[in-house]
């Protein structure tokens, strides 16, 4: 990966030379060949090639770089792992790609004040592997947690199963050090106290999809393991008791760690992958219901829980008998998207959020939309949260059929945008939902939000181009996407 | 809407004078029913170059401002009510101008809550509350304002109507532009309406007082500490120093709050953890389900605000504290030269494990704001803050009351420039006087 073929000084751009001289020559990457697997990320539609990447290993570096591009007018971006599935990291404007994979360390552990402090390139589920011992771990756990960094959990705000109960990644998050688009690098709640006076910047940062600014360090929350844990499964005859048994449970008054839906084609998918678990083929939804908390508590919930689903007809009910249970059924659904990749050759995965209770509507015309586009669609989401991942099926060797299926990826966040929901729960705006932004904002919104991006990035170089639709202001950038999506 | 020439409670002749020590006053009062009158205001006033105070329950006027009087004051205090609560979805959208017990009382006929407890619930208002960021003990387990609210309608000084978030619990569509307002103390917009996240009442609550005397401190400490690594669920862990236990539970010793809201077995399973777990010496005592509720009630209720402090002869100031977790209880332990070196009384209460501690201050004038810079000391040593919550207008302007400026004050400059380029709202309420 960084053996570059050596070009004489010389010959090469001079704003490469600079870069070389800020981080060294192995840590820049400036050959075609080198830059291909930069040129999208987890979404795979769109394609662009980056300028270069760099490989910073400290702030000052990350800093330096970003001051020679502000300098010098060249757009540029930070990358992590390159997991988002919105297209945040793709370089549509010939960007230098920050890659902060090289920033990976976990800095400090504070278990009496439950914080810890870790570079942005480090991994999700490593920090969880580093405490455990101590009974403790972080709370946000995307489905990519074993390769994702907490950095991109920034950007994106990331979520996961358990954030019905724990909150999302900026409920996390208790300081951050940030490199602004000026190359000026500031410190926001330095050791993680609360509440610092003046406006939540570091709100507003999380989840701005790496358009103010590069997060260089995170103070994050760490928590005590659940004492309790117990894990339910039940099986639905009809996907309409499956998705009011949702509404039941939380109307019972129970919060859930975990409360997550798979219909029949995602079961069908999931049972083709890798971790199959035996689900029967012939029921229309799935239930994977999580209580976690006090011991002493917990069985009264499961057995609120066990009525519920039975009062729903449900086929069958029961609870993980062990932790290698649990663990497979986990294993199941966090591998839920790939799995498609055994029952279709392309899928495109959706992140739509609707209000719990408008479930059973929902579902209905999402299967509608799958019938008018003649696509498979498969449903496997956060249900207790509302949070959709309707996952369009289909064969991008077909002629047509990419468009078809991105059609009735729009389609679906009509559906979840016309019943008062979001376009994106988790998995951000990115390229791939820009026009979609429209659904759930007017342009005196977008225009206000598109203000504040001026504030701290006001020349529109950090990761441009994406997030918002304005027409005056990304004429440009559709034309550009345009052309990626035609030479592919 | 109804304009008025002076403030409302200056019909009551002396009482008024006093809520106007506390500064942050309008000419003339306008109380909107309606956003677009709201609105209409707004735009009115940025015209036209007037300075707009925003007020709706009145308990925050001696929170912020260095500036004695405003052209208007904007009352939210009669646009107010539900305006749509999914029972199923467990949200809520309400208008600014409803009180913190009007809402709590409609969302408790559905078993339901929001899961935020600031002082005053009765005069504080919803929209005034999320603009000062308040919260209470139990954000230790249900967090504060920003992890609570989902959106909000935001009336710019323009006059146009803004939504920032949406209507559904998990979001990420654009910015989380409901951050910006959470606590930027109405310099930026008018907040009409917030939708928030819902809660289930939990079916049992019980509460432990943990006591120990002034020499036994750290060993009430050590509790926290072991509570904290144990799995155990509190939903406050609140330290009272010795002269606001005395006010509350008349006990003059160090208390630990220690709140559990869950099923009935699993609160007593954990009253029997702390029983056992707990150092020798120590006092403790079980208060369940309504008399929990009772303590709480009173306990919201002792710190003074600007409807309630009528006091003449003595001054009180309301200090905020936020530190690193286990430094609530270093602070307010070194908290206790305070009043050894000044001519002031202090009553104090923080979270051991969420940061933040309210301190009041009490004394003559001078001595008082001493007793704030030595406070602010020992919590900047420990790379904490103090905010000054609530101090009369003439001594607010002696002492800075954010406590200085970050070095990112710039960005803050940027934002209040970009969407109140008039300073038409709330014009120096905020840090670094935005």
């Amino acid at each position: 990966m960084f053996k570059n073929k050596k070009k004489k000084k010389t010959q090469r751009d001079p704003h490469i030379n600079k870069l070389i001289e800020i981080v060294g020559e192995k840590e820049v990457l400036y050959e075609d060949a080198d830059l291909l697997s930069y040129d999208c990320d987890g979404f795979t539609v769109h394609r662009a090639m980056p300028k270069a990447v760099v490989f910073p290993e400290n702030t000052e570096e990350v800093a330096a770089i970003v001051r020679y591009c502000s300098i010098n007018d060249i757009p540029f971006l930070a990358r992590g792992a390159g997991t988002g599935l919105s297209g945040g990291a793709i370089p549509l404007n010939r960007e230098v790609i920050i890659s902060l994979v090289k920033m990976k360390h976990l800095l400090s552990v504070d278990y009496e004040n439950r914080q810890a402090v870790v570079q942005p390139g480090f991994v999700n589920l490593k920090l969880t592997n580093s405490i455990s011992d101590k009974g403790y771990y972080y709370a946000p756990d995307p489905s990519s947690q074993y390769v994702c960094t907490i950095g991109g959990n920034v950007a994106e705000n990331a979520g996961g199963a358990h954030c019905l109960k724990y909150g999302v990644t900026t409920n996390h998050i208790l300081g951050l050090e940030v490199v602004l688009p000026n190359g000026e690098i500031i410190e926001i709640s330095e050791d993680g106290v609360p509440d610092s006076p003046g406006y939540d910047v570091m709100g507003l940062l999380t989840g701005s999809e790496g358009t103010l600014g590069i997060v260089t360090k995170i103070t994050v929350r760490i928590l005590k393991n659940p004492e309790g844990k117990q894990t339910v499964l039940a099986y639905f005859d009809h996907i309409e008791d499956g998705s009011r048994a949702v509404s039941d449970i939380i109307s019972a008054g129970i919060v859930p760690a975990a409360l997550e839906m798979m219909d029949k084609t995602a079961i069908e998918g999931v049972e083709a992958g890798s971790y199959p678990v035996g689900h029967p083929d012939d029921i229309e939804a799935l239930l994977l219901i999580e209580v976690d908390g006090i011991l002493a508590g917990i069985e009264e919930q499961i057995d609120q829980i066990l009525s519920v689903c039975k009062g729903r007809n449900v086929r069958e009910v029961k609870v993980a008998e062990s932790e290698e249970e649990r663990g497979r059924w986990w294993a199941n659904r966090k591998t839920g998207f790939g799995a498609m990749g055994a029952i279709s050759r392309d899928y495109l995965v959706q992140d739509g959020v609707i209000p719990r209770s408008k479930l059973p509507e929902v579902l209905k015309n999402i299967s509608e939309i799958s019938k008018e586009s003649g696509l498979r669609i498969a449903n496997i989401f956060h249900a207790g949260d509302g949070n959709l991942h309707p996952l369009i099926l289909f064969d991008s060797s077909n002629p047509g059929e990419t468009e078809k299926a991105l059609k009735a990826g729009t389609a679906c966040l009509k559906a979840c945008s016309d019943v008062g929901g979001s376009i994106t729960g988790e998995h951000g705006v990115g390229i791939e939902k820009k026009e979609e932004m429209r659904f759930v904002f007017t342009d005196e919104e977008l225009e206000a939000q598109i203000k504040i991006r001026e504030v701290f990035n006001p020349d529109d170089l950090l990761n441009k181009g994406k997030l918002f639709p304005t027409p005056s202001r990304c004429m440009d950038v559709k034309k550009i996407v345009k052309d990626t999506v035609a030479v592919q | 809407m109804d304009f008025q020439a002076s403030h409302p409670g200056q019909q009551n002749g002396s009482s008024v004078s006093l809520v106007d020590r506390f500064g942050n006053k309008g000419a003339a009062v306008v109380t909107p029913k309606s956003e677009d009158e709201i609105s209409e205001i707004l735009q009115k006033a940025n015209q036209e170059g007037k300075s707009v105070s925003i007020e709706s329950g009145g308990s925050k006027r001696g929170y912020g401002g260095i500036k004695e009087n405003y052209d208007y004051t904007l009352s939210m205090a009669e646009y107010k009510g539900v305006v749509e609560h999914n029972v199923g979805d467990m949200t809520v959208t309400v208008r600014a101008g409803t009180t913190i017990t009007e809402l709590q009382e409609f969302l408790q006929e559905h078993h339901q809550m929001i899961a935020i407890d600031p002082n005053w619930p009765d005069q504080s208002t919803i929209g005034g509350v999320i603009a000062a960021n308040e919260s209470g003990p139990k954000r230790l387990k249900y967090g504060s304002a920003r992890d609570l609210v989902i959106g909000l309608r935001v009336v710019y000084p323009d006059g146009q109507v803004i939504r920032t978030g949406g209507k559904v619990v998990k979001n990420v569509a654009g910015y989380d532009m409901n951050k910006l307002f959470i606590g930027a103390m109405g310099t930026l917009g008018v907040i009409t309406e917030i939708t928030m996240k819902l809660r289930p009442i939990p079916k049992y609550e019980s509460l432990v007082q943990v006591s120990a005397s002034e020499d036994r401190i750290d060993d009430l400490k050590q509790l926290g500490v072991s509570i904290q690594d144990s799995m155990k669920e509190p939903v406050t862990l609140e330290l009272l120093n010795p002269a606001l236990s005395k006010k509350m539970i008349n006990r003059e010793a160090y208390t630990l709050l220690i709140a559990f809201e869950d099923v009935e077995k699993s609160c007593r399973d954990q009253e029997e953890w702390i029983e056992k777990h707990k150092p020798d010496g120590c006092y403790a005592e079980v208060l369940t389900q309504q008399e929990a509720q009772n303590f709480w009630k009173t306990f919201r209720s002792h710190a003074p605000n600007s409807l309630t402090d009528k006091a003449a002869e003595i001054t009180q100031a309301v200090v905020k504290v936020a530190s690193k977790n286990m430094d609530v209880y270093q602070i307010m332990k070194e908290s206790k030269s305070i009043e050894l070196e000044h001519d002031v009384s202090v009553e104090a209460h923080g979270g051991l494990g969420h940061g933040i501690s309210h301190y009041i201050v009490s004394g003559k004038g001078e001595e008082v704001t001493a007793a704030v810079y030595h406070l602010r000391r020992i919590t900047e040593v420990r790379k904490g803050y103090a905010v000054v919550k609530h101090l009369l207008y003439d001594l607010r302007n002696q002492i800075d009351i954010w406590g200085g400026k970050t070095s990112y004050f710039f960005l803050f400059e940027g934002i209040k420039h970009t969407i109140d380029p008039n300073n038409t709202l709330n014009h120096q309420r905020f840090i670094g006087g935005i």
